[in-house]
């Protein structure tokens, strides 16, 4: 797909968003990838040229970081945390589940180009291990089954809200949220819940407060 | 082959007022590196101090020229109060610094070994088949630090092997040790970070972008600082051992840059060239056509001598061919017309300089086989020829300001090119007088100053307040190139500026030769070391030298360029010596040819067939570079001796076969490197009245659409021949024009001159409005034959490949 000129404006605005225009790559890769659905070559020297970068300098960003893809994603993506925390509480469990679900292994779209599944790192939400993400929202306290019926129903297109944020909508319509994250939709959901403060709540109950920070000059060694 | 063992290298010291001999304090501190104190300048590297020591710590990504990283962990040492092994590489000392190498610390010792072993977990040691066994640092470090076994028993990662980065440059990336030296070398030293570490972890592999090779001038440094296997050249790749070839350190015929190179040979064959360390020029670096293009050698020699009889070549004997040519160049004797080549050598163009004022009695001759005013020879004769060093490499480094004429310095020289972009990224403000503002001026964060091809005199001469001011500056420095000759009172001009601001001034020809040409005075009214030949004294300096009566030379400046080649076509010059020159390289090449056809008597000598030796009445075969010793002199002006390669070569010296004639007529020159050195030492340069500078008026820009052009370094040139990978990464033949006349032309556009038409593609740059940028001489635009043009000719353009 050829990049359009109104592509390339975009990537100038993004450009001019930072005093230098490099440091705009990260959300320029995010834009192509939501109209592309990947990162194509094309994409790659669109943004290079945006950001004032070599063609290979932006490559290797879009190789380094693990949430560009260089093949067709599909309709969504799911994301599976497998770090320690989820995967002590049976993150593994609902990788095998989804992984034989959808018949594919790690990093990889199904035959049909509907998802990718993809073994992920943590997602700095523990508390609701483990933890299950579709086009990059939370999917909360999953189960093996949970997330097998939530695959079944967005192959039949039902909706399917994420716990804490917005309705699922696509994985191109995240990514385009990763490049301009003025969505409107930072409101919808709960992003913060019950669960997640119990342990704030405990801390003020018992009238527990973090350690003083040490004075520079006197170092103790001695904390908590 | 990878030299990392250089002087150590403090900081820079920051020169005020460069330019000025001012000795520069340097800030002392004292450390301790395996426990003997030694004193260093305040912000050494570890692995600098230890070296001073004799000490080698292992190291693989550390390279004295490019930026630390850190990347490799080889040279992990121990730092007194440090919690854990630092890299020595990276390691600033400072004051009471006390570290400990593998020589004297466990900890350094083991961390070492640690590393070796981590980074052969996935190596292949391939080594029997690989091109770096036997000069490999790996391969060397493993053994000295590196454990005797591996406890690895898994399966290595493997890769596709080889893949291409370029054409000429493979990658083995299993053999990769992901040191970042060829990445940060195309980033930092050339400009041209078209190579990166791409993907992660234990992917991570250097690569490039998916549609965009490798293609930098510079790239086969790359293949020589990797510090093991993994970058090879597409030319070098499986074709000898280390240990099975003979290396004789050289000097490049390609350009005036004037790289040291080292030539390694093997079975009478040279299998490759490296750059060689030198630190006052090339540093350590040269372009891939000083390191590629040599398969020329040995391709389309002249076997044996030739005479002409019944209007055909035929094979000579040596002293019939020598009789022969004696013979037709006395009877010419007083009106005999000298071309010389540009990649003479010194001693070389000196033996023509000689040849022709004495055995020849004339003294029209020229050394530059390209476009060339009788405006330049005056600049040249008075400001250039035999002149001291007026800015050297150093000097670039230390410039606030560098203006160039007439010069694209990485296609014309390449070293100028790096040493330029090196002292860019230090600060100096490059400048730039022509039509367009290229690439490779944004490389040295260079500003155009706008001139249509043409104008540059009047530009030169009304340059603002702000640019003079720059200039005006203790040790800035003016370079122009070979075409400023085609720019009428450019070179007035120039010599005007420097006067006004004091500047630096310094020619940069393209070919190796042509400045020991000139001092050699192979060139119409000059005598060798910069003499006129109108002056008394200098003429009875070099009479006195030759062995011959003052009265005897010409006292008369002989005819140049363009008017000695129409003299030999109108039969007034009724003989040419013809030496190493390329008749299509001349402006007018039809003028040339015509030179050749039309005088009465032609001798050549060539080391490979050409339109001269086509024509000529006798063809006396040359060594090429390999088979002879002598000297290039760079821009400079520094002598680049350089030895015999080949020693049992058969061929002589273009020196000792004009000697050979020059006895066959009576004369005599010296024959050998070494007589012709002292001669010359002997004669000095000139420290008399020079010449006159020239004062020509500024010419002007022809209306309409303008030619501007240069020759790209990778090109259609001959000595480039039988190198396809090199010819490959070459740029591919395009126009580039302005924004505004790229949308009214389309993709392609067919360019007329007076000689005919050339369609190219079309690319927009940043060029001056009616002005069309095209490549000299490369493949499918060859300027002065296709078009009959020269830059800031006027030209038709027509949209489309409809001539
Ligand atoms: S290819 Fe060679 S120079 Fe480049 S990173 Fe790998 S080992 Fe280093
Ligand atoms: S820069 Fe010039 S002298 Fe150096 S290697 Fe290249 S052609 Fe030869
Ligand atoms: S370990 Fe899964 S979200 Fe932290
Ligand atoms: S040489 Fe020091 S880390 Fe590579």
């Amino acid at each position: 797909m050829a990049i359009s000129e109104s592509t390339r404006e975009q990537l100038q605005q993004l450009a001019a968003r930072y005093p230098r225009p490099r440091s705009g790559l990260m959300p320029m890769l995010h834009l192509v990838q939501s109209l592309e659905g990947e990162v194509t070559p094309e994409g790659i020297t669109a943004c290079a040229d945006a950001a004032g970068v070599s063609a290979a300098e932006a490559t290797a960003v879009a190789s380094f970081y693990t949430m560009y893809k260089r093949r067709q994603v599909g309709q969504h993506h799911i994301g599976v945390c497998v770090n320690t925390m989820c995967g002590l509480l049976g993150g593994d469990a609902v990788y095998e589940a989804l992984s034989e679900r959808l018949g594919v292994g790690h990093d990889a779209p199904t035959d049909d180009g509907q998802f990718w599944l993809e073994r992920i790192e943590c997602q700095a939400a523990c508390t609701h291990a483990p933890v299950m993400t579709v086009d990059w929202e939370y999917m909360d306290d999953v189960t093996p089954a949970a997330a097998v019926e939530i695959v079944d129903r967005l192959e039949r297109g039902e909706t399917v809200l994420s716990t804490r944020g917005p309705a699922i909508r696509d994985f191109r319509a995240t990514e385009q949220t990763l490049a301009y994250p003025e969505d409107g939709l930072a409101a919808e959901g709960t992003p913060v819940d019950d669960k997640m403060l119990v342990g704030l709540r405990i801390a003020k109950e018992g009238g527990m407060a973090a350690p003083g920070v040490p004075a520079p000059s006197a170092p103790t060694g001695q904390e908590g | 082959m990878t030299v990392t063992n250089n002087a150590p290298s403090g900081p820079s010291p920051d020169v005020a007022g460069a330019g000025t001999d001012v000795e520069v304090a340097v800030d002392l501190i004292t450390v301790v590196v395996d426990g003997v104190e030694m004193r260093v300048p305040k912000g050494t590297l570890a692995i600098r101090a230890a070296e001073q020591l004799g000490i080698e710590v292992p190291r693989f990504c550390d390279h004295p020229l490019l930026d630390p990283v850190a990347a490799c962990r080889a040279c992990l040492i121990e730092v007194e109060g440090m919690p854990k092994p630092q890299p020595a590489c990276a390691q600033v000392l400072s004051d009471g610094m006390e570290v400990r190498t593998q020589y004297s610390s466990e900890v350094a010792r083991v961390a070492q070994e640690g590393v070796m072993e981590f980074l052969l977990l996935n190596h292949p040691l391939d080594c029997p088949v690989c091109d770096k066994g036997g000069e490999c640092p790996l391969q060397n470090q493993a053994m000295s630090v590196g454990r005797p076994e591996s406890r690895f028993t898994g399966a290595k990662r493997e890769f596709e092997k080889p893949i291409n980065v370029s054409a000429q440059v493979l990658l083995d990336r299993e053999r990769c040790v992901s040191c970042a030296r060829c990445t940060r070398f195309a980033e930092q030293i050339a400009g041209d970070p078209m190579i990166e570490l791409l993907e992660r972890g234990a992917k991570q592999q250097v690569g490039t972008a998916a549609d965009e090779p490798f293609d930098s001038y510079f790239s086969g440094n790359t293949v020589q600082i990797c510090p093991v296997g993994a970058l090879t050249s597409a030319s070098y790749r499986f074709r000898s051992r280390p240990f099975d070839l003979v290396s004789v350190p050289t000097a490049c015929e390609h350009c005036a840059s004037g790289c040291s190179l080292r030539t390694d040979y093997r079975r009478g064959v040279v299998t490759r060239r490296l750059a060689w360390d030198d630190p006052d020029v090339n540093e350590e670096w040269n372009c891939d056509k000083g390191r590629f293009a040599f398969a020329y050698l040995n391709q389309g020699r002249i076997e044996s001598p030739m005479i002409r009889e019944h209007g055909s070549l035929r094979v000579a004997s040596w002293p019939e061919a020598i009789d022969a040519a004696a013979r037709g160049l006395a009877t010419a004797r007083g009106s005999v017309g000298v071309l010389v080549g540009g990649r003479s050598t010194v001693e070389d163009a000196y033996a023509y300089s000689r040849f022709a004022r004495t055995a020849l009695a004339t003294d029209h001759i020229d050394f530059r086989a390209r476009q060339g005013s009788a405006e330049e020879a005056a600049f040249l004769s008075s400001k250039v020829a035999g002149a001291p060093v007026s800015a050297a490499y150093d000097d670039l480094e230390s410039a606030p300001a560098v203006l160039l004429v007439s010069l694209e310095p990485e296609d014309e020289s390449p070293i100028v090119f790096l040493r330029l972009r090196k002292a860019a990224r230090a600060g100096t403000q490059v400048l730039s007088v022509g039509a367009t503002a290229t690439r490779s001026l944004g490389k040295m964060s260079g500003r155009l100053v706008s001139a249509r091809p043409g104008d540059e005199a009047n530009a030169l001469r009304s340059l603002d307040d702000e640019t003079r001011a720059l200039l005006g500056q203790p040790g800035a420095v003016i370079l122009v190139g070979e075409r400023i000759a085609g720019s009428v009172g450019a070179a007035s001009a120039v010599l005007e500026l420097a006067r006004e601001t004091g500047a630096a001034l310094a020619w940069v020809p393209r070919r190796s030769g042509e400045r020991g040409a000139l001092d050699a005075g192979a060139l119409a009214g000059l005598l060798p070391g910069g003499r006129p030949l109108t002056d008394e004294q200098a003429r009875r300096d070099v009479a006195a030298a030759w062995g011959v009566e003052a009265a005897d030379l010409p006292s008369e400046p002989g005819l140049i360029g363009a008017d000695l080649l129409e003299a030999a076509r109108d039969g007034r010059l009724s003989a040419l010596v013809v030496g190493g020159v390329e008749l299509a390289d001349f402006a007018d090449p039809g003028l040339a040819v015509a030179a050749v056809e039309n005088a009465d008597f032609v001798v050549s000598l060539e080391n490979h067939h050409s339109a001269v030796t086509e024509l000529a009445d006798v063809v006396l075969p040359v060594a090429v570079v390999t088979e002879k010793s002598g000297t290039f002199v760079n821009w400079e002006g520094r002598p680049r001796p350089f030895g015999q390669v080949f020693r049992d070569a058969l061929t002589m010296s273009d020196a000792r076969v004009l000697a050979m004639v020059a006895e066959a007529m009576g004369s005599s020159l010296p024959a050998d490197v070494a007589s012709i050195r002292k001669e010359m030492g002997a004669l000095g340069p000139w420290t008399g009245a020079r010449t006159p500078a020239p004062d020509t008026a500024p010419g002007a820009s022809a209306d309409g659409v303008v030619i501007a052009s240069w020759r790209q370094l990778l090109d259609s040139g001959l000595m480039q021949e039988g190198e396809p990978h090199l010819a490959a990464t070459a740029r591919p033949t395009v126009a580039i024009v302005s924004a505004s006349m790229a949308a009214a032309l389309g993709e392609t556009v067919t360019i007329s001159g007076p000689a005919g038409s050339v369609t190219l593609p079309v690319v927009t740059g940043d060029v001056l409005d009616r002005v069309v940028w095209v490549p000299t001489n490369s493949p499918g635009c060859h300027i002065h034959a296709d078009l009959g043009a020269v830059p800031g000719t006027p030209v038709q353009l027509s949209a489309g490949g409809a001539a």
